[in-house]
């Protein structure tokens, strides 16, 4: 139930937002590092959806990427290591009203929040995601990652890293519930800001991953593709992405895909040279959680204490009666 | 069934009797008892699986919150008696027990769809022991209930009184929602505030908030010294608490709706509003009366949005709220709220039709039910003709021509087949219009009331129609006549059988027209005449023949309608020229909203045939061009004929960049991607944009060789030193050398 009068009155004196006033601090990341061009993105994204900063909220685990909150003129919680997706539903579930973000790396995202992470594209619910792999752990100066690729020398690794690297890409696409997946280069930040509006847009759980340069601990990694733009696929459609004149002149390899294409989304995401970049899966019906379980119940005060009451009583020691259970000396 | 004439029939002349609709003597009414022969099949409604009786549901219904007896039974016997040897005797049984319901119902008796089985089924078990286990099952397994309303004189009121019931009971739990929603964020709000207060974190607050348990454990005293210092001290200003208080106070009084079921009424409340009239003036005046409250609830609760949504701001909308009165209220805002149903012409009452237009075009939410009993009449100018009741048939006509009222004109026995069109229209945002013929007035017949409203829609003289002003903005998308049989067709024309006197089956179509509606109607059985026994059965011709000719031929013919008794003996009246001529106007009414509807529209066909002449024109002459080198010109086709053309593939045009001089220093800003390299070298020759890509600001700010070295460091090589701008750069020859890659 709404009415005219509120809408018209909160169309009236809406707030129209500049870049700085999403920008929180001066990042700290390494000059050239890819997470630069993601958190530019995502302040272009608050600024052209004008997103009010009190309604907005970027949640983060723990990793180079997980700082990308302190640098946002927002709400923010940098959370635990691989714990970002279970914080980011709490704040969903309990205030449906906020745009949660999710700044998470491939560490943080792949390996200790994996389950976490199966789990939240089952869930479906309406956040968006961004996997800032770099495919390794930067922060703690270099070890491998779930998504380094296989032969990679590393701290812990000095031989090489001994699997094939996860592909994310696949592995979200094969969830049950899955609803938004594309994939993103920093090196190409129109089509990165693109993807990310669209994941915005879409009502669910998008995921986002971002290949992303990491200067200081592989800094060669990417060269072949910022070199050569023949080796980087372009996904359009006219449900998915659309390139500029511009663009589409330096990257002329492309291929028309259906976002809706299940099926075909997992060919492509198995194929990691050329790099896909654009819109995989796009499905709008998947139901969210959050609105499966939504409840008419109001959350008053007397509700909460007693909801609160109870729980704690689960736990609580009574000592008399504690006194009382001790059997006689 | 055997076709006769009348015997006794023999002193009037057919002829003159058709020309003067006079007969010698009184004038015996031939068509006493008697119906339209294509009724002849509905001797026994009760008999028949239709859709009466309805059962108006109770509670919460998944889908429309009506339904037809046999739709609720079906559903039964598919849940319990499937298809099968196995249950076809409790399939039976059920079926036996809707019969009886309808015929219960049929006898005006009252009562709820339960009480009514379990009725039905004391007296069934008492006859027969059989059926007592089954019919329990069946019972038990019945999941909805609710009154049974029949096709008598008040179903329509008691139909559309439970939709808009419905429709109201919806808006009344979306209000419940928003309102409570927004009482709890106001509460919050004051709530908050308190506890921030120094009353909030007084030592006595705080060990109360703590409750009795552990008490000695804390130092209240230390806490309430304490909290102050960590948490910000701002309390809500006294303008703020005035105005959340005041919302809150007007939520919590308002009397348009009431509270949730089992949920008290605050104290102070007044007895709450009722929506329904039976007249129009008072409904206006009872809108008017309530609108200032309505303003301030609307008011209270855009003020209750704005602060939940922390959006409301004190210099800019305190003066908006100042002056928020009636004028503000979108039609949009009072659709959330009530509507008043009028219910007019209730049991054959008047009812003002001036005071009724007026309400219709005020754009107040205003449903009104409009009950017509009488569709025909002896004209007013006292000459015998007969004149379709101007005063309240062409109601809801004429209120289309109002343009933003919702209309629903229909028989009451087409009402349920029109229920989803009639929520729509009570869900409408504006005033409604529901104009029902409901069949009373010929009651004086034989015929149930079913019968003879479905024969007002049958013969055209009440045709269903709905006009919607939200379903579009043009006629194609607001009118429809759907629900009406045979749309395309004068007349609707329906196979009918009989036994001829030779006892040979006879199958034959036969038109049912505004003359067969007058049949049902004894009052207006003076128009007709038996035909005389000798009268040739050559000078007599079907009425919707008769009408089909023009109406000027001279002919020593007469049109006549077949009538049948309970005897089931068919029978041929004569009919005059006044009842004729009635026929012709209900046609020509009819054809009206067929073009209304796009039905044979005189517009689009004539369209159609000029567009066809100009085709054929251009096409002749294009052969006729052609002449010299054509042996024979093919036959022209038609245009509908003419496959389309696919529309050729237009590429979108995409502005380019424009193309660039190597001697000029640029960076390709939209590829840049913020990576910090060139703004660490000279943040002030490089510098960001809006979008936080780089670009060269100043060229002089910085040197030659700052350029050619962002060149080198950037890794998506979007840096284009171009040529040196100072000439005498230390250095040139090998800067311009290194440069060259990146031109």
């Amino acid at each position: 139930m709404t009415l005219e009068a509120t809408h018209c009155l909160l169309r009236m004196y809406e707030e129209h937002h500049n870049l700085e006033d999403y920008q929180g601090g001066v990042p700290r990341w390494c000059t050239g590092c890819g997470d630069n061009a993601i958190l530019a993105a995502m302040q272009r994204l608050c600024r052209d959806n004008d997103l009010r900063p009190e309604k907005t909220v970027f949640v983060s685990g723990i990793g180079c990427s997980s700082r990308l909150p302190h640098y946002m003129r927002t709400y923010g919680f940098h959370g635990i290591h691989g714990r970002a997706l279970p914080v980011a539903e709490g704040i969903k579930m309990a205030r449906p009203d906020l745009h949660v973000f999710v700044s998470t790396g491939d560490g943080d995202c792949c390996s200790i929040g994996a389950a976490h992470w199966i789990h939240a594209i089952r869930y479906n619910m309406n956040m968006t995601v961004v996997l800032h792999d770099n495919h390794v752990y930067g922060l703690t100066k270099k070890q491998v990652s779930p998504t380094s690729p296989r032969g990679l020398k590393s701290n812990t690794t000095p031989r090489g890293a001994y699997l094939e690297a996860l592909n994310p890409l696949s592995v979200t696409l094969g969830v049950q519930n899955v609803s938004f997946v594309a994939q993103a280069v920093d090196w190409i930040p129109e089509v990165l800001y693109d993807i990310l509006t669209a994941a915005f847009q879409h009502r669910g759980f998008s995921f986002v991953r971002v290949i992303q340069r990491c200067p200081e601990f592989l800094p060669k990694m990417f060269d072949p593709w910022l070199q050569d733009p023949q080796k980087t696929l372009l996904l359009t459609h006219e449900r998915g992405l659309h390139l500029s004149a511009n663009l589409a002149k330096v990257y002329k390899n492309q291929r028309a895909h259906d976002p809706l294409d299940l099926d075909r989304a997992r060919e492509i995401a198995s194929v990691e040279d050329p790099i896909a970049v654009g819109i995989l899966y796009r499905n709008p019906e998947v139901p969210c959680y959050e609105d499966l379980r939504v409840s008419g119940q109001l959350r008053t005060a007397d509700y909460v204490r007693t909801g609160l009451e109870a729980e704690f009583n689960k736990f609580t020691v009574w000592p008399a009666e504690q006194e009382k259970s001790k059997p006689a000396a | 069934m055997q076709m006769n004439v009348d015997k006794e029939a023999q002193a009037v002349d057919p002829l003159i009797f058709h020309l003067t609709g006079k007969q010698p003597g009184s004038g015996k009414d031939a068509l006493a008892g008697k119906r339209p022969a294509l009724l002849a099949a509905y001797a026994d409604l009760t008999r028949l699986r239709y859709d009466f009786p309805l059962v108006l549901i109770e509670g919460k219904t998944a889908g429309t919150p009506v339904r037809s007896l046999s739709s609720v039974i079906d559903d039964l016997l598919q849940k319990i008696a499937p298809p099968g040897m196995e249950s076809e005797q409790l399939r039976k049984m059920i079926l036996r027990i809707e019969r009886e319901i309808r015929t219960l119902a049929a006898a005006s008796e009252s009562g709820h769809l339960s009480e009514l089985w379990d009725k039905v089924a004391t007296r069934l078990e008492q006859a027969d022991e059989s059926f007592g286990k089954s019919v329990r099952i069946a019972r038990a397994a019945l999941e909805i209930d609710g009154a049974v309303l029949d096709c008598h004189a008040g179903m329509a009121t008691g139909l559309i009184t439970h939709l808009w019931s419905a429709v109201q009971e919806e808006k009344a739990q979306k209000f419940r929602a928003t309102a409570s929603r927004l009482a709890v964020k106001l509460a919050d709000i004051l709530r908050a505030d308190y506890l921030r207060s120094p009353t909030g974190r007084s030592a006595e607050s705080l060990s109360a908030a703590v409750g009795p348990a552990h008490q000695a454990l804390f130092d209240f005293s230390a806490m309430s010294d304490l909290l102050p210092k960590a948490s910000p001290r701002e309390a809500l200003s006294e303008n703020r608490r005035r105005r959340i208080e005041s919302a809150l106070a007007v939520l919590k009084g308002q009397r348009f709706f009431a509270p949730a079921a089992g949920q008290p009424r605050p104290d102070q409340a007044a007895e709450l509003y009722s929506f329904r009239f039976d007249n129009c003036a008072a409904a206006i005046s009872a809108y008017r009366a309530r609108l200032p409250e309505l303003t301030e609830l609307v008011k209270a609760m855009s003020i209750a949005e704005l602060e939940s949504d922390g959006a409301y701001i004190d210099g800019k909308h305190d003066v908006i709220f100042s002056g928020f009165d009636a004028g503000s209220l979108s039609p949009h805002d009072t659709a959330l709220f009530p509507d008043y149903l009028i219910t007019l012409g209730k049991d054959g009452a008047s009812f003002d039709k001036a005071a009724l237009m007026t309400a219709l075009s005020s754009e107040a939410p205003l449903k009104i039910l409009v009950n017509i009993d009488d569709l025909v009449e002896e004209s007013p100018t006292g000459d015998g003709h007969i004149a379709s009741d101007v005063r309240s048939a062409q109601l809801a006509s004429l209120a289309t021509g109002l343009g933003e009222v919702f209309v629903v004109q229909s028989a009451s026995s087409n009402l349920y087949q029109l229920r989803e069109r009639l929520q729509r229209g009570l869900s409408f945002g504006g005033p409604a219009l529901f104009s029902v013929f409901s069949g009373v007035a010929a009651q004086a017949g034989s015929l149930p009331l079913y019968l003879s409203a479905a024969a007002a829609m049958q013969s055209r003289t009440f045709p269903a129609f709905s006009y919607d002003p939200s379903a579009g903005s043009d006629m194609a998308s607001r009118f429809s006549l759907e629900n009406n049989p045979q749309v395309d067709a004068d007349w609707t024309v329906h196979a009918f059988e009989y036994a001829d006197p030779q006892m040979q089956r006879i199958k034959q179509e036969s038109a049912f027209t505004f003359v067969d509606f007058l049949v049902c109607d004894p009052r207006r059985h003076g128009h007709f005449v038996a035909v005389p026994r000798g009268f040739g059965i050559e000078r007599m011709i079907p009425v919707a023949q008769w009408i089909a000719q023009p109406s000027d031929q001279s002919s020593d013919k007469v049109p006549y309608v077949v009538a049948t008794g309970s005897d089931n003996v068919l029978f041929r009246a004569i009919v005059d020229e006044r009842a004729i001529s009635a026929a012709r106007r209900c046609l020509e009414t009819w054809h009206r909203l067929q073009e209304f509807g796009g039905v044979h529209n005189s517009h689009a066909e004539r369209l159609l045939k000029r567009e066809r002449e100009i085709w054929e024109e251009q096409k002749r002459q294009e052969l006729a061009s052609l002449q010299p080198a054509a042996v024979a010109a093919p036959a022209v086709a038609a245009p509908a004929s003419t496959p389309a053309q696919p529309a050729a593939a237009t590429q979108p045009e995409v502005a380019a960049a424009p193309e660039r001089s190597p001697d000029e220093a640029y960076i390709e800003t939209e590829r840049c991607s913020t990576c910090n390299e060139c703004t660490q070298i000279n943040d002030r020759m490089f510098t960001y944009n809006a979008n936080k890509q780089a670009y060269i600001a100043d060229i002089k700010a910085g040197t030659y060789a700052q350029l050619v070295e962002a060149a080198e460091s950037c890794q998506l090589g979007i840096i284009h030193p171009g040529k040196p701008i100072n000439k005498g750069e230390p250095g040139l020859e090998d800067l311009i050398k290194r440069a060259e890659p990146f031109l």
